[in-house]
C-alpha cells in the first residue's frame, strides 16, 4: 500500500525519502502483474523519490551528451542565465515518466502514452516525488486501458511536470497485450 | 467605433508548414549495450530486462530490451564526421552555453513567422516497441500541428508541434515523440 501523495507532502524531506518505493533489480524481476480488474479510480501508484545532486545531473548530461552548461556549470547558471542553481534536466524527468509507467505495468502490460508539461525549475537539494493516480478505466479490444494523472512534485508540493498517461493492463481472463503494441483502431 | 481584429499569426505560409517533413535519417551507429548501461544508470532504472540476458530471455520479449525513449537521445548523437562542435562553439563565442550551433540531420525548415520568443509548451510520448541491441534507428521529423491562440492582451501566438517517429531496420515503429513550443 503506497503512502498517499497528500500525506507525503505533509512530511519533512528526510521522512519523504525514507518512503521511497523505487524498486531494485529484484523487485522488477519478480514484479507481480497488476490486472485491469485490480485497479480502481482514485488508486495511487507507488511513489518514486529522487534526491538529485550535481553529480547526478552531470551523469545525465554525459549519458545523453547534453552539454548545456545550465545543468553542470554553477557559475554560468547563476551569473549568465540568472538561474537559482544548476537545473535538473527536463529530458531526465521525461525519461523517468515512461520508466515509471513501464514498471507499474510489468511484466505483461504496456506503458502506451504520456503527455506532460515542464514547469518549475528543479535544483539539487530538491526532493522529488514521481506520482500517479488512476482517473478512469475502460475495456477495449479485450485490453484494459487505465487513464492516469501523473506528475513530479517537489517536497514543497510544487508540480514540475503535470501530465496524463494511458497504460494498458491485461484482463484476468483476457489475451496477452499485443507486442509490438497495437492500439485500437479508433484511439 | 469598430475594433480592429489583431492580425493573425496563422498565415497561409505558416499553415502550409503543417505536414512538412524532414529527411529520413539513419542514426549513427546502432543501439549498443554500453550506451544503454550509461543511460540506465543515469536514469536510475535497474531493470534486469536491460542487462540480465538469461532473465530477459524468460520474459515476453525473449531478449534484452532497451528503455522506451532512449533512442530519441541516441539518435541525436553528434556524428564523428561532424567535427568538434563544442570547441567550435567556444571559438565562436567564449560565453557559449555549451550547445553552440550543432547542425542536426533531418532538421525541419523554420516556420515563417516573426514570432521569435520560444517557450516549451509540453511533450507527448507514444510507445510501441522496445528497441533491441544491434538495432539501426531511423527517424523523421514533421510539423504535425500548428495552432493559433490569443494571449490575455489579445495578441496572437502560435503553438507549434513537432513530431518525430523512430523506427528500426525492420520498419517497426518504436516510439513517437511530440514537442510543442509556444512562439510569441
Amino acid at each position: 500500500m503506497t503512502t498517499l501523495l497528500d500525506d507525503l507532502l505533509n512530511m519533512e524531506a528526510e521522512e519523504i525519502w525514507k518512503l521511497n518505493e523505487r524498486p531494485d533489480a529484484d523487485g522488477l524481476r519478480d514484479k507481480e502483474q497488476i490486472y485491469y480488474e485490480d485497479v480502481n479510480e482514485g488508486d495511487e501508484l507507488p511513489k518514486y523519490i529522487y534526491k538529485p545532486t550535481p553529480t547526478h545531473l552531470f551523469r545525465w548530461s554525459a549519458a545523453i551528451e547534453n552539454f548545456h552548461r545550465i545543468h553542470y556549470d554553477l557559475d554560468f547558471g547563476l551569473n549568465h542565465d540568472r538561474n537559482p542553481s544548476i537545473l535538473v534536466h527536463g529530458s531526465w524527468k521525461q525519461s523517468v515518466a515512461p520508466q515509471y509507467l513501464k514498471d507499474w505495468t510489468l511484466p505483461n502490460g504496456w506503458p502506451w502514452k504520456a503527455r506532460f508539461e515542464h514547469r518549475a525549475m528543479l535544483v539539487p537539494g530538491d526532493v522529488l516525488i514521481m506520482w500517479g493516480r488512476v482517473t478512469s478505466k475502460y475495456e477495449k479490444n479485450q485490453m484494459g486501458f487505465i487513464e492516469l494523472e501523473i506528475g513530479m512534485k517537489t517536497q514543497d508540493g510544487i508540480e514540475s511536470m503535470p501530465g496524463t498517461a494511458t497504460v494498458v493492463l491485461p484482463l484476468r481472463d483476457g489475451p496477452p497485450i499485443p507486442y509490438p503494441f497495437v492500439p485500437p483502431a479508433d484511439d | 467605433m469598430t475594433q480592429q481584429a489583431p492580425p493573425t499569426a496563422l498565415t497561409p505560409e505558416v499553415q502550409a508548414m503543417v505536414g512538412v517533413s524532414g529527411d529520413v535519417v539513419e542514426s549513427w551507429g546502432v543501439v549498443d549495450a554500453e550506451y544503454m548501461r550509461r543511460f540506465t544508470q543515469a536514469l536510475m532504472d535497474p531493470d534486469p530486462r536491460y542487462w540480465d540476458d538469461e532473465f530477459a530471455k524468460s520474459t515476453r520479449y525473449g531478449e534484452i530490451i532497451t528503455p522506451p525513449i532512449m533512442v530519441s537521445y541516441l539518435a541525436s548523437r553528434i556524428r564523428p564526421d561532424q567535427g568538434d562542435p563544442i570547441t567550435a562553439a567556444f571559438e565562436e563565442n567564449p560565453e557559449s552555453d555549451g550547445i553552440g550551433s550543432v547542425e542536426r540531420p533531418g532538421e525541419l525548415p523554420p516556420v515563417p513567422t516573426n514570432l521569435v520568443r520560444v517557450l516549451n509548451a509540453g511533450n507527448e510520448i507514444e510507445l510501441y516497441a522496445y528497441p533491441s541491441i544491434g538495432d539501426t534507428i531511423f527517424f523523421q521529423n514533421r510539423y504535425s500541428d500548428i495552432r493559433e491562440r490569443l494571449g490575455r492582451d489579445g495578441t496572437p501566438f502560435l503553438i507549434i508541434t513537432r513530431e518525430t517517429r523512430f523506427w528500426n531496420q525492420n520498419d517497426v515503429t518504436l516510439c513517437i515523440t511530440r514537442a510543442s513550443t509556444i512562439r510569441r
